[in-house]
């Protein structure tokens, strides 16, 4: 009896430490889909230094001045030149390839521009991990004169908080943007393994 | 007179066997001591050693599968002289996990999340003109724009190294003091920045909420419980398929 008596005691006190705060908007929005697992890059081998180049060029202009720009939002671009890799084509000229902005910085006091980084270029039979493809574009980068007067007027405060009111630059991706990312057709091969033992903290 | 010279001698003997153990006994009580503190010494130096080499480890697992090209080195520190030297990350293009910011990190996940920011940090100072000078000038005069910046950017170094994003919300949850008002401070409140964090992860990685891993860790239900207000925010955002960006408390 005593048994039974301590078994519901424990199950009385054990039971409030299962309470869990549930997250009802991801189980309302998220749940009911299936999402595949997020791209890694684990298996990598840099060793190679052959490189294509790939010339882009984008299909709309965007501006953080005029466009409502979100992260996440994908924006075309346009193959500037046949791309060319053992003397086949693998990119014809005019063909379209989709990136996403990563990240989008406002612009801000003191001279600090907006920033625009664009990633996750999807180019046809190219996979992502051969791809070094990071593009950044930032406004009028202000800071490089701010600075330097700020510091000069900080023996006279308040002023050196006057150059504050000195805003960046908007950003801009144009059609005369001159976009490069680059190939690697032998990156990605798995390293051989070197059965080094991880040491757990 | 002859029985009483035998006691004397015998005392005299006895009392110089004493002294004699006594100084054995301190020889081997001195002699443990100092062993015993060359164990604990060793000891230090392996724990050290193993720490610096995980975190080595995984910061450099993140560069690699991040691509980063540029260098960067990754130091465990007990000693904090940041106020000092200033930070290491933008000055040395050094990453220091100091001996306070370890003992919060419960998993490698939340290893990795302070690493990816830092190294988010220490990227942005190859940045601009003067090699980098201006880059790391705009981080240490606008912190408050980078934090939001590394924290997102940290959320993408995480996943593509093959760690949960979730754990750089246990781990700033954790971690980050909740300042009174943001308007007159440099930094950002962390209430903000976790929320930021969140919607991030809903919108590009909603993999991990969907299957979260850290639902039943109570630092991530912590969160959970003081986000509501920022969490319905962010669900009418969602709801009303607005692009605008939430004011978050």
């Amino acid at each position: 009896m005593n048994k039974i008596i301590s078994i519901f005691i424990l199950l009385f006190i054990s039971l409030p430490s299962f309470a869990i705060e549930r997250d009802y908007f991801v189980e309302k929005t998220l749940a009911s889909n299936v999402y595949a697992k997020p791209y890694t890059n684990l298996n990598y081998n840099y060793e190679s230094l052959e490189c294509v180049p790939i010339k882009l060029q984008i299909t709309k202009n965007i501006s953080t001045k005029k466009d409502e720009i979100f992260e996440g939002q994908k924006i075309n671009f346009k193959v500037r030149e046949d791309v060319f890799y053992d003397n086949k084509i693998i990119l014809k000229k005019g063909t379209i390839v989709t990136a996403e902005v990563e990240i989008y910085i406002t612009r801000g006091m003191n001279g600090i521009p907006a920033t625009i980084i664009v990633d996750n270029f999807d180019i046809p039979d190219i996979p992502r991990e051969k791809l070094k493809s990071i593009y950044i574009k930032k406004g009028a980068n202000r800071t490089i004169f701010v600075l330097p007067f700020k510091w000069a007027l900080t023996p006279l405060p308040p002023t050196g908080s006057f150059t504050n009111i000195i805003i960046g630059g908007h950003a801009k991706i144009t059609q005369k943007d001159k976009i490069k990312i680059y190939y690697f057709p032998k990156w990605g091969s798995e390293l051989p393994d070197d059965n080094i033992d991880i040491i757990k903290l | 007179m002859q029985s009483f010279f035998v006691i004397i001698c015998l005392e005299v003997s006895w009392k110089y066997i004493m002294k004699k153990l006594f100084c054995l006994l301190t020889v081997l009580v001195l002699l443990f001591i100092g062993k015993s503190y060359a164990v604990q010494y060793d000891v230090t130096i392996l724990n050290d050693i193993m720490l610096q080499d995980h975190v080595s480890e995984i910061g450099t697992k993140i560069l690699n599968a991040n691509k980063i090209d540029v260098r960067m080195a990754f130091i465990y520190s007990k000693e904090d002289d940041k106020l000092i030297k200033g930070e290491p990350s933008l000055i040395n293009r050094q990453i220091v996990f100091y001996d306070k910011d370890i003992q919060y990190a419960s998993d490698d996940n939340e290893i990795a999340a302070f690493l990816a920011r830092e190294i988010c940090k220490t990227a942005e100072s190859y940045q601009g003109q003067l090699r980098g000078i201006v880059g790391a000038a705009q981080v240490t005069f606008a912190p408050k724009k980078y934090e939001i910046f590394f924290d997102k950017r940290a959320v993408d170094l995480m996943v593509t190294a093959g760690y949960n994003p979730l754990a750089l919300i246990t781990y700033i949850n954790k971690t980050y003091p909740q300042k009174r008002y943001t308007v007159i401070s440099r930094k950002n409140l962390a209430t903000v920045r976790l929320a930021n964090i969140y919607e991030y992860i809903y919108t590009k990685y909603p993999y991990f909420l969907a299957n979260n891993a850290y639902i039943s860790n109570p630092y991530y239900q912590n969160f959970l419980l003081t986000s509501i207000n920022n969490r319905q925010k962010f669900q009418q955002k969602i709801l009303s398929g607005s692009k605008k960006a939430v004011k978050y408390e």
